[in-house]
């Protein structure tokens, strides 16, 4: 189906609302398992069998750790700014969730004579609402890290703050190759080109190259997890949170790493697009993959210094993903 | 009446957004109540509330400095992100307006690239 097609056809609003529900739990689920999975990977690749205790093969693990988190002790410490300390991991959980919205992950369908899109929204401005999203969140590890007034908390939210500001500007360059090809912001639409055209990742290697080691940064994931490391900082922004308000934090990170993850799918690997199997198969075959591969840099790489890091970030990737926009540009125009 | 079906449409496209935000929004909002209402109660204890330090903890200085790096990354952010920003709608529009926005892609570049230089020749970009 032709995104022209597409928009053409209306859902009705109470599908939308169904979506948005069924979506958002969805989201939420598959954080509940990447914990698990995360575990058992990092387990099998230090050579011991990770959590297999609660439920048939760990499986009911996200069930009790969600039950602990839930009845630890509710406290504030001494200095914190209430209000701030208890909303930062709410806007932390919000924008990682919200971001997912504009992921598509099918060609829309028609079930029942009515219709139902691939995606929660279609809009002119998908990326940029992405980019925007993870920019707000940022905020919460900022406020977070500073209303719990504690010194490690400080350090390290000013830490991230730094870390992230510096990663998305690469982050952005990295993806405008992408866009110069496609000709817009709209994922279906870059999904479409591709099917057109080829795969991104081939005529942008270098982009998705860029586009993957920045967000690995942005999700503060090893080996750029700076903003948490535990031998310097104690655990940076959320040294004071404890209980569902430190679980928050950790679901941000996970959400991200999800929305990332099937950021790069959509831009760089065809999105949802395969042969046989029908379109979500493919999409979350082509997610699973990208989310190994995050797991498998946590196991192998010791983190950067954070001299290291700014450096890497200022002087390498700055240059080469303008590098990569630029030749872009050129070589779109002269064919 | 023309005048305002336009907004309304447009409205009409972000409104499974908006939803879908509602939702997201909610989530975390209720796990924060549920914080409270399932939580044990807590013993009250001085030690509890004391923000974690190794050694004896005095709480942190009232007026904490910073490494001037800090700022000089965020100055440096705000420029760059600005570029991206214009970068972005002429990035769209490349395919079809071709070599003229080519042209003012790279003159655009070239006007960043200059201070960029400067920045590195200065020892802007490193981490002291």
């Amino acid at each position: 189906m032709t995104p022209a097609l597409a928009q053409a056809l209306v859902e009705p609003w109470w599908i939308s609302v169904i979506k948005a529900f069924v979506i958002a739990n969805l989201v939420l689920g598959t954080f509940a398992y990447l914990t698990v999975v995360e575990r058992k990977l990092l387990g099998r690749m230090h050579l011991r069998y990770g959590p297999n205790r609660v439920g048939p093969f760990g499986l009911l693990q996200p069930i009790a750790d969600l039950m602990k988190l839930l009845r630890k002790a509710s406290f504030f410490p001494k200095g914190a700014v209430t209000m701030l300390y208890i909303l930062a991991p709410i806007l932390a959980a919000f924008t990682a969730i919200s971001a997912f919205a504009v992921i598509p992950f099918g060609p829309g369908w028609e079930i029942g004579g009515y219709y139902v899109a691939g995606q929660i929204v279609d809009v002119s401005i998908a990326l940029l609402l992405i980019l925007a999203l993870s920019a707000v969140g940022i905020y919460a590890f900022v406020v977070g890290g500073w209303a719990s007034d504690s010194k490690y908390s400080l350090l390290g939210s000013m830490r991230t703050c730094a870390q992230l500001v510096s990663y998305e500007v690469s982050f952005g360059l990295a993806v405008l190759g992408v866009v110069i090809m496609a000709g817009s912001l709209r994922l279906t639409e870059i999904v479409a080109a591709q099917q057109e055209q080829i795969w991104f990742v081939v005529p942008q290697l270098v982009g998705f190259l860029c586009f993957f080691v920045a967000g690995v940064a942005e999700t503060n994931r090893a080996p750029f997890d700076l903003p948490e490391a535990e031998q310097e900082l104690v655990a940076g922004y959320h040294t004071e949170y404890g209980g569902i308000r430190w679980g928050m934090f950790q679901m941000s990170e996970y959400i991200n790493m999800l929305t990332f993850s099937a950021l790069g799918v959509t831009l760089f690997f065809g999105g949802w697009s395969g042969p046989i199997l029908p379109a979500p198969i493919w999409f979350l075959l082509k997610l699973g993959a990208l989310i190994f591969v995050f797991m498998w840099l946590r196991a192998t790489l010791p983190r950067l210094r954070y001299d290291q890091l700014m450096k890497f970030g200022w002087k390498v990737l700055l240059p080469v993903a303008t590098l990569n926009a630029i030749a872009t540009a050129v070589l779109v125009t002269i064919f | 009446m023309r005048a305002v079906a336009v907004p309304l449409a447009a409205l009409s496209d972000w409104f499974p957004f908006l939803v879908y935000a509602l939702i997201a929004f909610a989530i975390p909002a209720s796990m924060i109540v549920m914080s409270f209402v399932f939580a044990a109660r807590a013993r009250r204890s001085r030690a509890r509330a004391m923000p974690f330090e190794s050694g004896v903890s005095q709480g942190p200085p009232p007026e904490q400095r910073f490494t001037v790096s800090f700022y000089l990354t965020a100055m440096l952010f705000i420029v760059f992100d600005i570029e991206i920003v214009f970068l972005f709608p002429l990035a769209v529009v490349l395919g079809d307006v071709g070599w003229l926005a080519v042209g003012a892609f790279g003159f655009f570049i070239a006007m960043l690239v200059i201070p960029f230089v400067y920045d590195w020749k200065k020892g802007a970009l490193e981490w002291r």
